[in-house]
């Protein structure tokens, strides 16, 4: 049959699995809702303007929208404008191009009582107003899920307004100071031409007024920063970049205006406008790059639910986690997160424990269980005690430590940063002894200060301060060509620096999905049957026998059974032709009474058709492609490779025997693999770790680099400094060399300046420098430092 | 030439393009360049649909002020 287009997400599949609608095709019924109710909106027009992309289907929602009425919700997350109006902000998933953005707005602003809903596109955050007089902020939500996207809250924090006000306070500084020295540039062309050709004082002094109106926001506005760099360093007693930079303009800058009131000699204004423009493009890279931390705290707040339902005496309500109490009686529900830890006191069901543990098996809960908070409940509903209250629960005391570390992540000192000190400090004594030299040599006082400020000018600290932005910026483009994404430049020069690689297993090392690797069959059985049976379940273990059959038995026909019932950490029974079928793990077939005699590391499933065993699956997680080779390749680089798993420990040593790594450690919880790294940073070790799951977050915010895996689980790709796009470890070896490669550029770059300066001072110093050399120069040093950086960049293609 | 000449260009050509260096703040510190990548996809939505529309969101905006103000 022919593939055909989903008309509304405009994924493609074949004709046979789509619902027809007249002429509309639908992949799924929740397609088709919303086409119909963009349709009836009035908002067909979405599809025109979405154009080639595509969208993903809707998903079926757990948390219920009347969540967001209750009075918890509010007081954590709405602000109040004014009387009648409310403001919330809010992130929403699903906006794929800007035809969503659209969407999204217009079927907000179509809401009796909606006063303004604008989204950002670049980080899919929504700022909306509302009179919730008129408006509940359930039907909100309700609409946003109606249109195919999905929102939930975060708490404009802070932190996010000030780092946008300062991203904000850069660009304005850094238009100023390009406005300044773009026009300084032509000024500064009639200047020289007029030094060597002749021209009279009065155009002199006219060219030099101009270039004093231009310097002054340069320098006092733009060049602000530094001012209170400067400042700063001064107060913890050191001398800074900054303060070198600070000096040198300022100087020039009061020199500039002397010499321009007396009429003679040659003014250094577009020296000042320069080194400002200079220093503080490098400073405006940096604050560009800059993770934004905020971001990530938001993303975690989703999974901290606000409030739970408690039983009192006969009613069920709901309550604020925090005011929850010891020996409460706790309602947990299909699909809910539990908040609190406790005991099961009666119903069950099975957990998804996967955040904690990182194992992917539901875990069976029965009276007397233990729950722990942020485990999902996949199927039970039951009620439990609370044994500790929200503060003293493992989820809370999760999140307070993720959000320690992402705050007092370790910084290692940036090599330029270190040098920067050193530098400034000697050009300033090199300076003033030039100054105090000549003068006694002896020469007149404004002799002695220009050559003294043109040994400052002349030491430009431009190309050094573009030496580490400009490189790491090389870095980034050529991550991001492999798929290898680092969410924050000064975080290369950390990963060169790595001396130790932890990685998680499943997911990371592994597919992360058991594959079948050995089937037996002890009998003949119809395969369609089997088929049928296990693609009812979405275990993972099934998946990988239905995928098995689809690529072994080519005409498998699935069907021909009813009454498919899932046992619980068991497996699946089903009757066929009247015919009992079961098909599960060795508990399964005991329970049945079915012989099996045997035992293995692997996970083995047990098909057996009227009590008899036709068929014994063992399944595996293999390694991924290249893993081993990946892996050689760092140990190759000297590098201590560890492997970290909540798995148990036969499983993990054979995937550590394929692999070729020796130290491993296995049945490892979130909070362990954490402390592991903590001794890693003991030992004196510049941990990277690697991992893709909820249990890796808190290891990967400790570690000096996270690395996510790009399927992975949306939190762990926030609190990562590295992401891999495309799930390989050989993108993780390539991200090491890259950051290596960097690294060594950078300090090539520091070097050229450096060298540079060493040939510069010595003459500047013996006052061979005349303006237009000092200007040249400058520039020159700073495209040295770009040229070297580009040459890498044509070389490592 | 005369210098005055160079003075009062130079003057000119300043002021002109610190007009525009001002637009430009402006344009930063009212937040129009905050969302990049929605600032590149706008004008494919820029019909007089939607002008209209923005009138209109405009206008409910007015009303809802007017209507905060009203003493109670």
């Amino acid at each position: 049959m022919p593939d055909v287009k989903c008309d509304h997400c405009h994924l493609v599949f074949s004709d046979s699995v789509m619902i027809h609608d007249g002429e509309l095709h639908f992949c799924c019924n929740g397609c088709k809702g919303i086409y119909h109710l963009l349709k009836d909106e009035g908002l067909e027009s979405f599809y025109t303007k979405m154009g080639e992309a595509t969208l993903v289907p809707p998903t079926r929602q757990l948390e219920p929208s009347e969540n967001f009425d209750s009075p918890s919700f509010y007081d954590r997350f709405v602000t109040v404008v004014s009387q009648d109006l409310a403001q919330v902000s809010l992130i929403i998933e699903g906006i794929h191009c800007a035809a969503c953005v659209w969407l999204n707005e217009k079927a907000l602003h179509k809401m009796p009582g909606m006063i303004e809903a604008h989204i950002n596109y670049t980080n899919n955050k929504a700022r909306l107003i509302w009179d919730p007089k008129v408006l509940k902020l359930s039907s909100i939500i309700d609409m946003i899920r109606a249109i195919g996207y999905n929102a939930y809250p975060y708490d404009a924090s802070m932190q996010e307004v000030r780092t946008n006000k300062e991203r904000k306070e850069y660009y304005l500084r850094m238009a100023v100071a390009a406005f300044a020295s773009m026009n300084m540039m032509w000024i500064a062309v009639a200047q020289y031409a007029g030094y060597f050709t002749g021209m009279t004082q009065e155009i002199k002094t006219i060219l030099n007024i101009a270039e004093w109106v231009l310097a002054t926001p340069a320098l006092f506005y733009s060049g602000w920063v530094f001012y209170r760099g400067a400042y700063y360093g001064l107060r913890n007693g050191a001398v800074t970049m900054d303060m070198l930079v600070v000096t040198g303009s300022t100087l020039a800058y009061c020199y500039s205006i002397y010499i321009t009131v007396l009429e003679k000699g040659e003014a250094y204004f577009d020296s000042v406008a320069m080194i400002i423009t200079f220093v503080l493009l490098g400073k405006f890279l940096e604050v560009l790059s800059r993770k934004n931390a905020a971001d990530t705290l938001d993303v975690i707040g989703k999974y901290i639910p606000s409030e739970v339902s408690i039983l009192d005496g006969d009613t069920i309500r709901s309550v604020r986690v925090s005011d929850v109490n010891v020996g409460d009686t706790i309602v947990i529900r299909t699909g809910e997160r539990a908040a609190i830890d406790g005991e099961v006191i009666s119903g069950e069901g099975s957990f998804d424990e996967s955040n904690l543990t990182g194992e992917a098996d539901p875990i069976f809960k029965r009276t007397g269980d233990m729950i722990i908070s942020g485990t999902t409940s996949i199927d039970a509903l039951l009620h439990y005690r609370a044994l500790k209250d929200y503060a003293h629960s493992t989820l809370s005391h999760l999140v307070n430590l993720l959000e320690n570390a992402m705050s007092q992540k370790p910084r290692i000192e940036q090599l330029a940063n270190r040098l920067s000190e050193y530098f400034s400090s000697t050009i300033l004594f090199l300076a003033i002894a030039t100054f105090w030299g000549w003068y006694f040599w002896p020469h007149s006082f404004d002799r002695a200060l220009m050559v003294g400020i043109s040994v400052i000018i002349i030491a430009c600290p431009c190309a050094l301060a573009l030496a580490t932005p400009v490189a790491t910026i090389v870095g980034l483009a050529l991550g991001a060509k492999r798929s290898i994404l680092f969410k924050s430049a000064a975080q290369i020069e950390t990963m060169a620096k790595a001396t130790m690689f932890v990685l998680d297993k499943t997911g990371t090392i592994t597919q992360g999905r058991p594959v079948v690797v050995y089937a037996t069959y002890h009998a003949s059985f119809d395969q369609g049957t089997l088929s049928a049976l296990v693609s009812s379940s979405k275990h993972p273990i099934s998946l990988g026998i239905v995928e098995y059959l689809e690529k072994t038995e080519s005409a498998v026909q699935a069907g021909g059974i009813s009454e498919v019932n899932e046992i619980p950490a068991r497996g699946l029974v089903g009757r066929s032709n009247g015919v009992m079928i079961a098909g599960g793990n060795g508990l399964l077939m005991q329970d049945m009474g079915i012989a099996i005699e045997t035992s293995s590391d692997k996970s083995l499933f047990y098909y057996a058709v009227d009590g008899v065993l036709c068929a014994t699956f063992e399944l595996q997680d293999l390694p991924k492609e290249n893993a081993s080779k990946a892996i050689k390749t760092l140990q190759a680089f000297g590098l201590r490779v560890v492997m970290l798993t909540g798995d148990h420990e036969a499983s993990a040593m054979r995937i550590a025997r394929e692999v070729g790594i020796d130290e491993v450690y296995a049945h490892v919880t979130a909070q362990e693999k954490a402390d592991f790294i903590e001794k890693g940073h003991n030992e004196g070790h510049v941990v990277v770790m690697a991992g893709d799951g909820v249990n890796d977050l808190l290891a990967l915010a400790c570690a000096d680099i996270g690395i996510a895996m790009g399927n992975g689980s949306d939190i762990a790709i926030e609190v990562s400094d590295i992401v891999l796009l495309n799930d390989s470890l050989v993108s993780l070896t390539e991200a090491y060399a890259i950051s290596r490669r960097t690294y060594g550029l950078i300090k090539q770059n520091l070097g050229i300046s450096l060298v540079y300066n060493a040939i510069t001072i010595p003459l500047a110093m013996m006052g061979y420098i005349i303006p237009l050399i000092a200007a040249i120069s400058m520039s020159l040093s700073s495209l040295l430092v770009v040229g070297n950086s580009m040459r890498s960049r044509w070389m490592y293609k | 030439m005369d210098s005055w000449v160079v003075a009062m260009m130079l003057g000119a050509s300043l002021f002109l393009g610190g007009i525009a260096l001002i637009a430009f703040l402006w344009g930063i510190k009212t937040g129009q360049f905050d969302d990049a990548k929605r600032m590149m996809n706008q004008v494919q939505f820029d019909d007089e649909k939607e002008l209209n529309d923005a009138a209109d969101q405009q206008k409910k905006k007015e009303v809802l002020r007017k209507k905060e103000y009203r003493p109670e």
